[in-house]
C-alpha cells in the first residue's frame, strides 16, 4: 500500500486524521495538553466545508458533537482528563442512545486539574467506564506518532460500525512529540470509510432500536423523514421510554453484547521481540517507546525481553495476554499510573504475581528505569 | 545509546521560541534521510516557566523521545532557572552554551563541562535587529558546534518554517550565530 511521510506532532496528526476520515464537525473546549487538536481542526475543517466550534465548556463541546452525529456527520471532540470527567454524563447518553462519535483524550496528570503540562496514563480505567451504568467501552491507545493518525481513522470507522463513542487515548508525550510519521495515503483512508447503516424502507416500518441481540441501533440521519425518539432513559424499539421488564433487560444486554460478541473485530496489539522472549514487558502509549529502547539495551546484554503492547485497550486483548502469561513466568506491566492496566493483566492472566513498574510524578519512565526493573525480576 | 546519535538540549523560559529550533533540527535530519525527534517539556506557567527541548538525531530509528540524563552532548541555555534545573543532563566534558547576561555558571560547572558564553539575546536584538531571531542564532550555534546537519539543508528547513517576510533577517541571524560560535571555539 502506498504511504506518505508527515513531520508533525501527535496532536496535529490526530486532527489531520479526523478530517481525512471524513469528520465534518468538531465541538470542544481547549484543554492542555490536547489543545492543538482543536487548533488544527479549526484550520482544516472550514476548508472542507466542515465546522469547528469552541463551546462554553467541555460539556457543551460533547453535546454539540452528539447533535452533529445525530444529523449524520462524523464528529470529534478532544480533551484531557479533567474534560473527560466533565463529558462523562454525555458519553453515557451517547452509549445509551447509540450515537457514534470520537473523543480524543490526551492524558495529563490527575486527579482533578493535576499536572496540566505533564505526562500521565491515569485515565485508563476512566476510559473503561467514564459514565455510570453498563455498557462496553471501546478505547484505542496510540503508541507512536503514526498511530495518532491511524487510530483516529480506525475510531471513526469503529464508531459508525458499533454506533457508540470511541475513545482514542494519547498522552502528553505522544501528543507533543515532533517527528516523522509514515501514514497511509488520503485516498486509501477515504476508500476505507464504511458509512454507518441507514434504513431505507418505508418510514412507518422504521424502528431504530429493534435489532438483533448483538447488533447496534440503526439511527437514520435526522431530518430525512424517519422519526424516532431520542432519550437516555431505557427505551423501546422507537426510542420511547419504557419500564417493560424484558425490553429493559434486552437493551442493556445488547449494549454489552454488540461489542462483547465482536471483540475479534476490535482486537489490536503489537508484539515486539516476543518470539523468543523469556521476560514480557506490557506497556502502551509513550511508555512503550521507553520499553522498546530498554529491550534494545537488555538484548545487547543477552537478556531475552520482549514487549506486548495493547493498541485496543478496551476491550483488552485478554486472550492474547493469557496465551503469553501461561508460558512466560516473568511479566512486568510498566505504566504511568499505579497499576490501572496491571489489574487487567492480572485478571486476564488469572495470576496475582504479575509485577509492576509505576510512576505518577508527571515525568516519563526512562529506558534505564525499565532495564533496572527487569534485571530485578 | 547508539553511536550515531546526536543529543542536544535547548533550555529557556516559555515564550522565548526555543521550541522552534528543535522542530527545525528534527525536520532537517528527517529530510536528510535520517530520524529526528523533538520533545519539549514545560510547566503550566506557559509564559515564563522553565522550558526544555530535547533534540535527538540518529541514522537509526529513535524510540524513546526524551534525552537520557547524562548522555546529552550539547546544551544551550538562555535562562538561569532552566540552566540550573537541566544542566545535569549534560555528559561530563559536554558542551554548554549560555547567554552570559542571563546565565551564570559556577566554577564547578566550568570544570565539569566546556562552557562557552555567547550573548545570544543581545546579538538577536541589536545586531540582527529582531529579538525573535534568537532561536535561529541558537540553531546556528548548535549546528556549528555539533556539526549535526548539512548547513544548506538546515537553513532551507528553517526558512520553510518562518514567514517569507522574515527570511532575510533569519538568514542574517544564522550567519551571525555561526560567526560567534566559530569565534568562541577558536578562543576556547
Amino acid at each position: 500500500m502506498a504511504t506518505r511521510e508527515i513531520i508533525s506532532t501527535g496532536n496535529e496528526l490526530a486532527a489531520i486524521a479526523a478530517v481525512d476520515a471524513g469528520c465534518m464537525f468538531f465541538g470542544g473546549y481547549p484543554l492542555t495538553p490536547s489543545s492543538e487538536v482543536m487548533h488544527v481542526v479549526s484550520d482544516l475543517l472550514p476548508a472542507v466545508g466542515g465546522v469547528a466550534i469552541q463551546m462554553e465548556d467541555e460539556i457543551g463541546g460533547i453535546c454539540a458533537v452528539i447533535g452533529a452525529a445525530m444529523v449524520g456527520q462524523r464528529a470529534l471532540t478532544a480533551t484531557s482528563g479533567p474534560g473527560m470527567s466533565l463529558k462523562a454524563e454525555q458519553l453515557g447518553l451517547a452509549q445509551m442512545a447509540e450515537v457514534p462519535l470520537v473523543c480524543v483524550n490526551v492524558m495529563r496528570g490527575g486527579p482533578s486539574t493535576g499536572l496540566p503540562t505533564r505526562v500521565s496514563q491515569g485515565d485508563i480505567l476512566q476510559s473503561k467506564n467514564p459514565s455510570h451504568g453498563d455498557y462496553k467501552s471501546i478505547t484505542f491507545c496510540a503508541g507512536n506518532l503514526a498511530e495518532c493518525y491511524t487510530e483516529v481513522v480506525r475510531a471513526f470507522n469503529t464508531a459508525d460500525r458499533f454506533m457508540q463513542p470511541v475513545i482514542v487515548l494519547l498522552d502528553e508525550t505522544i501528543g507533543h512529540m515532533h517527528g516523522k510519521a509514515i501514514l497511509p495515503t488520503v485516498e486509501d483512508v477515504k476508500a476505507g470509510i464504511v458509512p454507518r447503516k441507514q434504513f431505507d424502507g418505508p418510514a412507518e416500518e422504521y424502528f431504530p432500536y429493534q435489532c438483533e441481540h448483538d447488533e447496534p441501533a440503526v439511527l437514520n440521519k435526522m431530518y430525512t423523514g424517519y422519526r424516532y425518539h431520542f432519550t437516555g432513559l431505557h427505551h423501546d424499539k422507537n426510542g420511547f421510554p419504557t419500564e417493560e421488564i424484558e425490553t429493559c433487560r434486552k437493551l442493556i444486554q445488547r449494549l454489552e453484547d454488540k461489542v462483547a460478541l465482536h471483540e475479534d473485530e476490535l482486537e489490536s496489539y503489537e508484539e515486539f521481540m516476543m518470539d523468543d522472549a523469556e521476560i514480557m514487558i506490557v506497556a502502551y502509549g509513550s511508555v512503550s517507546l521507553a520499553a522498546k529502547e530498554a529491550i534494545r539495551h537488555l538484548r545487547a546484554e543477552g537478556i531475552k525481553a520482549g514487549l506486548f503492547r495493547p493498541i485496543t485497550i478496551w476491550p483488552s486483548p485478554a486472550k492474547k495476554i493469557k496465551e503469553y502469561t501461561d508460558k512466560i513466568e516473568k511479566v512486568v506491566v510498566v505504566e504511568l499510573n499505579i497499576g490501572q492496566f496491571h489489574s487487567e493483566v492480572q485478571r486476564a492472566a488469572a495470576r496475582l504475581d504479575i509485577d509492576g513498574l509505576f510512576k505518577v510524578n508527571g515525568r516519563a519512565l526512562s529506558p534505564h528505569e525499565i532495564v533496572a526493573k527487569v534485571k530485578e525480576l | 545509546m547508539s553511536d550515531t546519535k546526536t543529543l542536544m538540549r535547548f533550555t529557556g523560559v516559555g515564550g522565548q521560541g526555543v521550541l522552534l529550533a528543535g522542530e527545525i533540527f528534527a525536520a532537517a535530519k528527517i529530510k536528510s534521510g535520517g530520524h529526528g525527534l523533538k520533545t519539549a517539556t514545560y510547566t503550566s506557567q506557559v509564559r515564563g516557566g522553565p522550558t526544555v527541548v530535547d533534540i535527538q538525531l540518529d541514522d537509526e530509528e529513535i524510540y524513546y523521545p526524551y534525552a537520557n540524563d547524562g548522555e546529552i552532548g550539547f546544551m544551550l541555555s538562555v535562562a538561569e532557572m532552566s540552566y540550573v534545573l537541566f544542566k545535569d543532563g549534560v555528559q561530563p566534558g559536554g558542551t554548554i552554551v549560555v547567554d552570559p547576561n542571563l546565565v551564570h555558571p559556577t566554577d564547578a560547572d566550568r570544570k565539569k563541562w566546556k562552557i562557552y558564553e555567547i550573548p545570544i539575546i543581545t546579538i538577536a536584538k541589536e545586531e540582527v535587529g529582531n529579538v525573535i531571531t534568537q532561536s535561529v542564532v541558537a540553531l546556528a550555534i548548535a549546528n556549528t558546534m555539533m556539526n549535526a546537519i548539512d548547513k544548506t539543508t538546515l537553513i532551507d528547513t528553517m526558512l520553510s518554517k518562518v514567514p517569507a517576510k522574515v527570511h532575510e533577517v533569519n538568514k542574517i541571524a544564522y550567519e551571525l550565530g555561526e560567526k560567534y560560535a566559530k569565534e568562541a571555539m577558536a578562543n576556547g
